[in-house]
Order: structure tokens, then C-alpha cells, then sequence
């Protein structure tokens, strides 16, 4: 398997090789990289790959990672049931 | 309403439940884990005085503790969102809805894995899950593994499994690329392995840390590594993939410079039936990033932290943060922030009658001491990111209040 295939989102399978031309080609950032591939939109929240997209911007010459958060979090944090949202009890 | 809810059951967050229940506030406890004690259930290690510190235990008597108290806590309960009230917090978790005066996030770190090739296959795991599987769970992960990341943390936990009877065939450097940065540089992971010396058995080790310059260790670095208890510590070699069919079998590795590059011709296939990916940790912000607060982005505490105070509060009213969500430390400097921002609550909330400043004033004092004195330093220059943090910090907060 060469580098490029390695998947960097899990939950959206999406690889390296993606992140890279969608870089490459728009000049963006991390939250443009996200919109635009889906990298960090799975069921996890981006828990698993959200350092790893920041940092990936970063050096392939995108804005540097600053004090805001680039890929927000949004709620719910943590997976639910629509069951607990709508208030039902456990 | 109740006075005080803590997110995280670990030792900021007990430790904020013993010092704000001493008070006499009415405290819950939430934490998604089925049991108390946070990363502190994952540690097993001896100091340098001999004595081993057992975290299950340490965990327990935290516990027992903030039972006797009185203090509610809540095991496998998740929060998933809070939001502000006209006075207070609202806390929404899969238990139930919490409405509380106070708010503390003690919800520690997570992970930062590195992808390398062959990462999604069955039997690949962060080194802090291999460590909850031995030391938590009793499970061992496997027969034979391969540790790919060298830091403070891989090396610990590679002591850890082998104290449950777990082979560790070898810890070596990801491949440079994009995605690994310093991780794979054997300078700089010289200079960060070199803060552990101090905890390494052997005399020699122990006394090379103190005068071993990183470019030069890395360069004279043995090309087969050295040992810490049995274990091969290579820097010099690197993972270039996890191969296997259905799952882990092996690992494809090769010979690198002391700058990083693969030496051609050096390729070669280890064994394993599973491989930990030690890629650092990184605090675990989301609930203070949904409530708003503002951060800092600060590479030596591990990433972005929630702006706070010495006392540990946040930019946002009655919210408080303790523990690794303002840094990743040790736990004994977990433990003693929870300390701090349990009094600070209880001085918000008028329960300290006497002195309360004093009495904060001695536990910030016990933080800064206990940094000083932590047996591992996570990153270089906590001590001084610190002190620019609270500088600027409060700088923040006064701004924020006065308007």
C-alpha cells in the first residue's frame, strides 16, 4: 500500500491523496478541506483525524493552525440516540 | 439547581469533588467510562525511590473519599452538550438534563494518532487503548507487538504491557511524512526521550540524559538501539507499513540517518500480531469549544487550550477547567488543579467563610510544586507556556469581566 492510500478519516474513508490535491488545488484550509471532502464529518466528530487535518494544512503550505478552533465542534459531542435528544427516558 | 457538576471522573475531577464537598457544596460527578479514576486506571509504574505507584489504587481511595463526602458521581454517562443560563449551566448528558451553579470540565485528552500505511487493519491500536486492555480490562492485546512512536508515553506503557506478559518486539520512529512531523525525527525525539531518563533502570542511561546533547545522541545512536528493561528503543529505524492479510502480521521496517531519510536496502519485515500507534496526546476541548469559550493554541500543553486563569476559571461565568483539558501533565498535576478550582468554586459559591484567598493561594502554590516535581515532563517548557498562559489569561479574563 503506498503512502498516498493511507485513510486519514476513518468514519468517511477518506485518504491522504484527497486531502492532498483538495489542498493542492483550492489553497485552503482545514475547514474547507473538511467541507469539501467530508474528512471529520462522521459519526466520530472528527475525534480521531481532526489533529491530523489541521497539521496536514499546515504543511502543505495552507494557513497555519492559530488560536481558533479551526474545525468546529458542534453539538451533540458524543454519538446519541434520537431517543435521549427528543427527552425520552432511559 | 445543584452547586457544582464536574465532567470527568479522573483526578482533577475527583479532586475538585473532595475539595468543593469539604465546603459542603452538593457536587455530581459525570464520566462516560464505566468506572472512576480516569487515566489514572492505566497507571502502573515504580519511582525512583522504588515504590510503585499503582493507579487503580490511587483511583479508589479518590473515590472512597469523595463517597464519604457525599459526592454524587455517575459512571457511563456521556455529556453531549451544555449551554449557559441566566445563572448557571445546563448540562445535557445520556442520563439525564443536570441544571448546576457551577461547571467544571475535567475531561482530560485524547489521543493524536498517526496514520501509517496499513493502520485500519484489525490488531492496529492507540498505545492508550493497548494500555486500558492490559491494565484496566486485564486483557492482554496480544502475544507480540511492535510500539510505532517513541515518547514519554510509548515508553511507559511499553513497560506496562510487558509487566502483564506482553512481548515487545520493538518501538521505532513512523516514517516521515506530512502527516508524522517531529514524530519522525530521531533529534527530536532524542531530546524528548531524554526527559525519561531519569526513570530508566539502567545507571548509564540515567546518567547520559544529563549531558547528552539530542543532535549528538541521535547521531551516535546505536543503529540497533538500546534497551530499557529488555525493550529495544530504535531510533534509528522507522515503520514504513503494517502489513497483513485479515489482520496484523508484521511490520515492514528500515534503517534511517539521523535526519530522518530511509537508508536504501535496509527494508526488512518483523513479526507481530498487533502494533500501538503512539502519536501524543492532545486536550479534549469540545464541551469548552460549544460553550463558547476562547483558546489559545499552544503546541507544548498538547494544542488548543481553553483560556483560564491560575484559579481555573474559564472566560465564561461559573465555568471552570482542571486537569489535562488545560494541559496535558502528569496526574499528580491533574489532582492538584482539581484542587484549585474545587476551592475557587466554593469561594464563587461564599462556602469558604474564612481566608479563602490564602487557602486558594497555598493550592495554586501545591500545583506549581507539583509541576516541578512531576517524574515526566510531557513536552519541554510547560513550566514557562504556563506562565505566558496566565499572564495573557488573566489579562483576558479582566477584559471579559469588565465589560
Amino acid at each position: 500500500m503506498s503512502g498516498d492510500q493511507t485513510v486519514i478519516c476513518r468514519c468517511e474513508e477518506i485518504t491522504l491523496k484527497e486531502i492532498k490535491e483538495t489542498v493542492e488545488r483550492f489553497q485552503c484550509s482545514s475547514r474547507e478541506v473538511k467541507l469539501r471532502t467530508r474528512a471529520g464529518m462522521g459519526p466520530c466528530g472528527g475525534r480521531t483525524c481532526r489533529c491530523m487535518i489541521d497539521r496536514l494544512v499546515e504543511q502543505l503550505g495552507g494557513p497555519k493552525i492559530s488560536n481558533d478552533v479551526s474545525l468546529s465542534y458542534r453539538p451533540p459531542v458524543r454519538p446519541v440516540s434520537f431517543g435521549i435528544l427528543g427527552g425520552e427516558p432511559k | 439547581m445543584i452547586d457544582l457538576v464536574i465532567v470527568g471522573a479522573g483526578p482533577a475531577g475527583l479532586g475538585a469533588a473532595i475539595s468543593a464537598a469539604e465546603y459542603g457544596l452538593e457536587v455530581c460527578v459525570l464520566d462516560e467510562f464505566v468506572k472512576p479514576g480516569g487515566r489514572l486506571l492505566g497507571q502502573l509504574h515504580e519511582e525512583p525511590d522504588g515504590k510503585w505507584v499503582n493507579g487503580i489504587a490511587e483511583a479508589q481511595k479518590l473515590y472512597y473519599r469523595a463517597l464519604q463526602l457525599g459526592v454524587k458521581i455517575k459512571c457511563g454517562v456521556s455529556v453531549y452538550d451544555i449551554a449557559k443560563l441566566e445563572s448557571g449551566w445546563c448540562v445535557y448528558t445520556t442520563d439525564q438534563i443536570y441544571e448546576t451553579e457551577c461547571l467544571l470540565l475535567a475531561t482530560g485528552a485524547s489521543e493524536t494518532p498517526i496514520p501509517v500505511p496499513g493502520w485500519t487493519l484489525p490488531g492496529v491500536m492507540s498505545i492508550g487503548a493497548a494500555q486500558v486492555m492490559g491494565n484496566v480490562h486485564r486483557v492482554k492485546p496480544g502475544e507480540k507487538g511492535i510500539i510505532i512512536g517513541v515518547n514519554v508515553l510509548s515508553v511507559a506503557i511499553a513497560r506496562e504491557l510487558q509487566l502483564c506478559g506482553v512481548h515487545i518486539e520493538s518501538i521505532l520512529l513512523p516514517q516521515s511524512s506530512f502527516v508524522s512531523g517531529d514524530s519522525a525525527h530521531p533529534e527530536k525525539m532524542m531530546e524528548s526521550l531524554l526527559r525519561l531518563t531519569h526513570l530508566a533502570p539502567s545507571p548509564l542511561i540515567r546518567f547520559g540524559g544529563k549531558w547528552v546533547n539530542p543532535k549528538i545522541g541521535a547521531r551516535l545512536y546505536p543503529r540497533n538501539g538500546f534497551k530499557m528493561w529488555g525493550i529495544p528503543i530504535q531510533l534509528r529505524k522507522t515503520a514504513l507499513e503494517i502489513l497483513g492479510e485479515y489482520q496484523v502480521e508484521g511490520v515492514r521496517i528500515a534503517d534511517i540517518s539521523a535526519t530522518g531519510e530511509v537508508v536504501p536496502g535496509t527494508e526488512k519485515v518483523l513479526s507481530a500480531d498487533f502494533v500501538c500507534i503512539a502519536g501524543g496526546l492532545t486536550p479534549m476541548s469540545e464541551l469548552a469549544s460549544v460553550a463558547g469559550c476562547s483558546f489559545r493554541y499552544i503546541p507544548e500543553l498538547g494544542g488548543h487550550i481553553p483560556i483560564h486563569n491560575e484559579c481555573m476559571q474559564t472566560n465564561l461565568k461559573g465555568l471552570y477547567v482542571a486537569g489535562n483539558i488545560t494541559g496535558v501533565e502528569s496526574a499528580k498535576v491533574a489532582r492538584a488543579q482539581g484542587t484549585v478550582a474545587g476551592l475557587s468554586v466554593a469561594r464563587e459559591l461564599h462556602a469558604i467563610k474564612q481566608r479563602a484567598d490564602e487557602i486558594i493561594d497555598i493550592a495554586k502554590k501545591e500545583v506549581i510544586d507539583t509541576r516541578r516535581n512531576a517524574l515526566i515532563q510531557f513536552q519541554a517548557g510547560i513550566e514557562r507556556e504556563r506562565e505566558e498562559l496566565y499572564d495573557k489569561g488573566n489579562n483576558v479574563f479582566e477584559e471579559k469581566i469588565s465589560v
